[in-house]
């Protein structure tokens, strides 16, 4: 019958596609640098809601892979960055790593700077034997997938409870309002992280708020938080929220900080927040003040690049994830991502841009110092240091 | 503190009246939801924050030139997405209705970038004043205020003026009001210039509110105001004056019980109720099907 | 077999496997509102919704369960075709604009309470374990795919598909044909949701991680507009339509960051220029049997033209 055939032909169609894409990688499965060029893809939104934290990861990339080929590349071969924008949606992010794999023969992925495209990456990369390392995944669930996946984040479960000592001791909270943005993963998984590390430590969670990204409405959640009178409130989403919780905060009278992780880091934070934004903090792996030899150095760079602009958390993080590449592939002495993912593995007090970096053996980041900014005359300020255990 | 949260969902019910005002309106004449309002609200905004922010002009000037911009825009996607689909399903001109809406969206995203843009400070002071325990700022007055001046005006318009007359009458019987010698076209886009109007009016009150201007404010609130709309009773103006406070109330006592992720979800699931109970709603009156 | 197919598909591009993959997903999903909307009439923004139970159920299965693949997809869609005849049950009797600002709430209500639902991570949403099958995805997916093509096309000719057409061409003379209206829209919005929550679960495991937030009302536009290209109510149509704004993208990255502006557009346009899309009014069966040299035996002139 004729529905048959038209299905014969599509069955046939399809074959005949499958066909043509058959062109396999020459060379066998393993990407190799070819020529006097290695290839370094870079996995970020470049436009989109979250370019904010892809743009300055790919910056960092390029001053460091620029640094290094004025000094003669990594064993005599030139880096080469890869880069492509996946526009923060996780289809988008999978199609381009496997591009990135399989038609730009990339050795190394650097990216995505946000947990979900991550998770949805690493199994490509890993199948592929290509290795990725994030420099912004802080959640959990990543590493996990293959031994070829890799981040240099400082991660929540590390930062947080270094914090929350911090609080208790030294600047004496004691009663926090929680505030956790429900449909934004990061928001969801470090509240969680923070009501674990919180137990026991003389911390009372006096309130927990749930808002949304995207909501623009705090007045109910403030009233109820303000009645519980909190010391101060813990709020885990990004700044375009923290800064309209903040103004709704000061409009009621409420009298709180907030402090939160590295979602609230951004100079939106003010230019959306204004004066109701001052004192707030933010948990981070990098702060340009204070700065090690390592990371002055950096800073210098930078602001000379970029016309005397300070480096952020995420142009830090990109330029160490090449220079832990980098120094990888020097270990090792080889290209290949199968034999440089162990050096990678075994990376131990490695002093990057944005903090003394060792590789745990679940293949965890550990670093030091936490840095704990606090808004300030319209600009965040390093308030304090806190060193994190390196085992 | 119930108090306190009540006023709070007042203010917020009223700048949900504000937009329903307008999608009530374009309803009532041609039986379409201009899945667009949303965009024209948020179109409303931005040109509001432009205004005050690069041209520096008072706010309220600002408001009167978002309005006037807004009603050109709503003229416009009539004409192009709208007019020409008037003979054919429902389904095309409701497709059409949210390509439009997606196209708007986009485009401010394009030229916005994604992040939520603040008024400057100043733009308009804010007081505080003290209603027993309970606060609430001259800013939520104001659109209180302002929206229920709209309704009077637009009350007025419709029933005391002569194009006021066609619209009804444009609204009742498509066909019947061109024999009679009104001209349909013009009706039309009339009505959409005045409910882009109040929408724009709405956008920018609520962008100072809020103190946040993205591209995507317009899709959410201009469901919640469909919603209000059809709450209150679709057609008639007052009614969308209530129906936006009672949902703005249910809403933020519902945040204020705990539910705040299910905020937009009371939006839908009130639509639905009263779809399914009452359609007319609270204030409507009996749509005949045709055949 | 497994191991057989498996060699085929490595000795093939993944990035082109991934290309296709996306198409044969997509088809699926265009089909399925293929029915609701385009035969039946009735606009449904939530399809995206649909899709995320099918993905979430799938994946649960395959984590909690051992199911073999196959099964786990036919109680994947079953579990949605479910939720979607609950949610269409009391909305069903609106009329269009209704119904659809009603099929936008329930997606969003649906989200939410995937964002609550302890069991699925809330925001975390969930790792997804490789399908329990031999046979590699790629196949997986594309056999379903020209399963639902070929149950489609026979069902737009049948008796059930000429009264889901009567339903979309004029509600009021169907009833008084005496087609029980509630009976057929919520058997096509059954099926339609059922081919959804398919699309869900292999996309589900194609991706590995899901979270609430990949289901959104974009992808419901994306999904829409691809059987709008096409046109409404072919069944060539939705798998053209699927197929060319499926792998749109890949050739056309540079333009990416335009990409809703143009879907919004080209939506307007369509309907305003030409309604019937690319292939809508183009009876698919009718040309074969032209080919092939014998008279139609449908009458010309079954695609929609207005009203």
């Amino acid at each position: 019958m004729t529905m048959k055939k038209a299905a014969a032909l599509l069955l046939v169609g399809m074959l005949a596609a499958g066909g043509f894409g058959c062109k396999k990688k020459e060379g066998g499965e393993a990407p190799k640098a070819a020529g006097d060029t290695v290839k370094i893809g870079f996995l970020g939104a470049l436009t989109g809601d979250v370019a904010m934290f892809g743009k300055p990861t790919l910056e960092g990339m390029k001053m460091a892979a620029e640094e290094i080929n004025a000094a003669g590349g990594i064993l005599g071969k030139k880096i080469e960055i890869v880069e492509a924008d996946n526009r923060g949606d996780k289809q988008e992010g999978a199609s381009v790593t496997q591009k990135l794999i399989s038609r730009d023969n990339v050795v190394a992925i650097v990216g995505d700077p946000t947990t979900g495209i991550t998770k949805v990456a690493a199994p490509i990369a890993q199948k592929a034997g290509v290795v990725l390392l994030s420099a912004g995944a802080t959640g959990p669930g990543v590493v996990e997938t293959g031994d070829f996946i890799f981040r240099d984040t400082l991660l929540d479960s590390v930062a947080i409870p270094a914090c929350i000592d911090y609080f208790a001791k030294d600047l004496g909270y004691k009663k926090v309002a929680v505030i956790t943005s429900d449909n934004n993963d990061y928001s969801v998984g470090l509240s969680q992280t923070f009501r674990d590390a919180a137990k026991g430590k003389g911390i009372e969670i006096v309130s927990d708020e749930k808002v949304k990204d995207g909501d623009k409405d705090f007045s109910a959640q403030i009233t109820n938080i303000k009645a519980k009178k909190p010391d101060v409130i813990f709020f885990s989403g990004y700044y375009t929220e923290a800064a309209l919780i903040m103004k709704e905060a000061r409009k009621q009278g409420l009298k709180a900080n907030m402090f939160g992780g590295d979602g609230l880091f951004s100079p939106k934070l003010v230019e959306l927040g204004g004066d109701a934004v001052e004192g707030t903090m933010s948990a981070l792996g990098f702060s340009p003040e204070q700065a090690s030899p390592v990371t002055a150095k950096f800073v210098e760079s930078f602001r000379k690049k970029f016309n005397g602009a300070d480096p952020g958390l995420f142009d830090a993080q990109g330029y160490d994830a090449i220079m832990l590449l980098a120094d990888a592939m020097k270990r090792a002495n080889s290209l290949d991502p199968k034999v440089f993912k162990t050096a990678l593995a075994q990376t131990k007090k490695f002093e990057g841009v944005s903090g003394t970096i060792s590789m745990r053996d679940n293949r965890e980041p550990i670093k030091s110092p936490l840095a704990l900014l606090e808004v300030k005359g319209g600009k965040f300020v390093l308030k304090n240091k806190v060193p994190v255990k390196m085992d | 503190m119930l108090l306190q949260q009540l006023i709070n969902g007042v203010a917020l019910g009223s700048t949900y009246a504000l937009i329903a005002l307008g999608y009530t309106m374009v309803y009532g004449i041609i039986t379409l939801i201009n899945f667009a309002h949303g965009e024209i609200f948020m179109a409303g905004a931005f040109v509001g924050l432009l205004a005050v922010a690069a041209l520096k002009l008072n706010i309220f000037v600002a408001m009167l030139l978002a309005m006037v911009v807004s009603m050109a825009m709503g003229v416009v996607i009539e004409l192009i997405a709208y007019r020409p689909l008037r003979r054919s399903s429902r389904l095309s001109a409701l497709i059409s209705a949210i390509g439009v809406s997606i196209f708007l969206s986009s485009l401010a995203l394009m030229i916005f970038g994604a992040d939520a843009k603040g008024f400057p400070s100043g733009a308009f002071p804010v007081r505080q004043l003290k209603i027993g325990e309970a606060e609430i700022s001259s800013l939520q007055l104001l659109i209180i205020g302002i929206s229920a001046l709209l309704m009077i005006g637009l009350e007025f318009i419709v029933k005391k003026t002569k194009i006021g007359k066609a619209m009804r009458a444009t609204s009742e019987d498509y066909n019947t009001a061109a024999l009679m010698g009104i001209n349909v076209n013009r009706v039309i886009s009339f009505t959409f210039a005045l409910g882009s109007a109040l929408a724009a009016a709405g956008g920018v009150l609520v962008g100072v509110l809020f103190n946040a201007v993205s591209f995507n404010m317009g899709l959410m609130a201009g469901l919640k105001a469909f919603a209000a709309a059809v709450l209150g009773g679709i057609g008639s103006i007052p009614g969308a004056m209530l129906g936006g406070l009672m949902l703005g109330v249910t809403e933020v006592l519902g945040v204020a019980a705990g539910f705040s992720s299910y905020r937009d979800a009371i939006a839908f699931a009130i639509l639905v109720l009263v779809l399914l109970v009452k359609p007319t709603g609270l204030l409507g009156r009996k749509i005949q099907k045709k055949v | 077999m497994g191991a057989f197919l498996q060699d085929i598909t490595a000795g093939i591009d993944p990035y082109i496997l991934q290309i296709l993959v996306n198409i044969g997903i997509a088809i699926i999903l265009a089909l399925g509102l293929n029915v609701i909307t385009g035969l039946t009439g009735q606009l449904s923004l939530g399809h995206a919704a649909f899709m995320s139970v099918g993905a979430f159920a799938s994946a649960l299965l395959t984590i909690k369960s051992g199911l073999p693949f196959s099964l786990n997809l036919l109680l994947a869609g079953s579990v949605t075709a479910l939720v979607g005849a609950l949610i269409g049950y009391p909305i069903l009797r609106l009329t269009g604009d209704y119904l659809a600002i009603c099929t936008l709430g329930f997606a969003e209500i649906v989200k939410v309470v995937f964002l609550n639902l302890e069991i699925t991570n809330k925001a975390l949403g969930l790792t997804v374990p490789p399908a329990k099958t031999t046979i590699p995805m790629p196949f997986v997916v594309w056999i379903c795919a020209i399963l639902a093509i070929v149950a489609i096309s026979f069902l737009q000719n049948s008796r059930f598909g000429r009264a889901l057409k009567a339903i979309r061409d004029d509600e009021i003379a169907a009833e008084s044909m005496g087609i029980n209206l509630a009976r057929y829209k919520l058997s096509s919005f059954a099926l339609g949701t059922f081919l959804a929550g398919v699309g869900g679960a292999l996309y589900a495991h194609f991706l590995s991680y899901i979270n609430p937030s990949d289901f959104s009302f974009l992808k419901s536009v994306d999904i829409l507009s691809m059987i709008v290209l096409g046109g409404l109510g072919s069944v060539p149509g939705a798998v053209i339509g699927a197929s060319v704004l499926a792998a749109a993208p890949e050739f056309l990255r540079f333009m990416s960051q335009y990409r809703m502006l143009v879907y919004g557009a080209l939506l307007v346009f369509l309907m305003v220029f030409r309604p019937n899309g690319l292939l809508g009014g183009v009876n698919f069966v009718d040309l074969v049997l032209r080919a092939l040299g014998k008279k139609p035996t449908i009458p010309v002139g079954t695609g929609r033209e207005g009203e």
